[in-house]
């Protein structure tokens, strides 16, 4: 990436970042940003750099527009002339939002127009890996709690076993006459 | 010369050991361990983890930021809140 030197001790680079609207006609996109490129030209400015993001979600709706379209330009020029075109942008139309920023010494040019995808690719991956870590913790808790259930079924049954044998119908007469027959027991 | 005056706040590890958060004050500045120059209003990633539900600036306090990196923050977000990159309020 270049780095920011500006040619000549007079002038200086800056950042000047421009909001377009987003749903806008080729026609009317190509006609402001040659407008707007137009004022930094009638400056005597010269571009270094340019870094298109393309469509964009805005935080808030900028003149009943919830998209937008963002650009950075790089561009060195006089310091006078700055207000000059900052006055300019103000009133072109089709221009949402600008914004003049000194970048610092040795400041890198950073594309984040590809930052940014990245980052949304990242994020996504991210999330995914942690979904895939939630449904398996899920999974291993439904198999232990499966496990369980059926080691506690099985208890169960053993416990219950000699309990439950029912008597057959020949002890169970044989029981009774036992009962009658005995003296002992007064009916 | 006074012996120095012993501290009855306990240690960060006493409070690990017993089961507690970290103090929240012993945090690192997350910029200083990268050694940032300047924090960019146009690095929506960077910002983030730095905003609240809100949109508000989250205190130095919670995020363990030095003062000089604050001050740098509160610059990048605001120019990210007057692009529109950022909410003002949520």
């Amino acid at each position: 990436m270049p780095q920011l030197v500006p040619t000549s001790e007079d002038s200086r680079i800056y950042e000047w970042c421009v909001l377009y609207p987003y749903p806008m006609t080729q026609k009317e996109e190509q006609q402001v940003t040659k407008e707007v490129e137009g004022h930094f030209e009638e400056a005597g400015a010269r571009q270094v750099a340019k870094d298109a993001w393309g469509r964009r979600g805005l935080a808030y709706s900028v003149g009943g527009f919830k998209e937008g379209n963002f650009t950075v330009y790089y561009y060195e020029m006089d310091p006078g002339k700055v207000k000059e075109v900052d006055n300019a942008l103000r009133i072109t139309k089709g221009v949402l939002r600008h914004i003049a920023v000194k970048p610092p010494k040795r400041y890198q040019v950073v594309q984040f127009s590809e930052a940014y995808v990245q980052w949304l690719k990242d994020r996504k991956t991210v999330e995914e890996q942690r979904a895939a870590a939630r449904e398996e913790k899920v999974q291993e808790q439904i198999a232990r709690r499966a496990k369980m259930k059926a080691k506690a079924t099985a208890e169960r049954k053993k416990t219950a076993k000699p309990a439950e044998q029912p008597l057959g119908e020949e002890a169970l007469t044989e029981q009774i006459e036992k009962l009658i027959s005995d003296d002992s027991v007064d009916l | 010369m006074a012996p120095p005056k012993k501290s009855h706040r306990p240690s960060d590890a006493n409070r690990l050991a017993r089961g507690g958060r970290p103090d929240p004050r012993l945090k690192k500045c997350p910029f200083c361990e990268h050694g940032t120059l300047y924090i960019d209003y146009k690095d929506y990633p960077a910002l983030k983890p730095f905003i609240d539900y809100f949109g508000n600036i989250r205190k130095r306090y919670y995020t363990g930021v030095c003062l000089k990196h604050q001050k740098m923050l509160k610059t990048a977000v605001e120019r990210a809140r007057f692009m529109a990159m950022l909410a003002y309020r949520k």
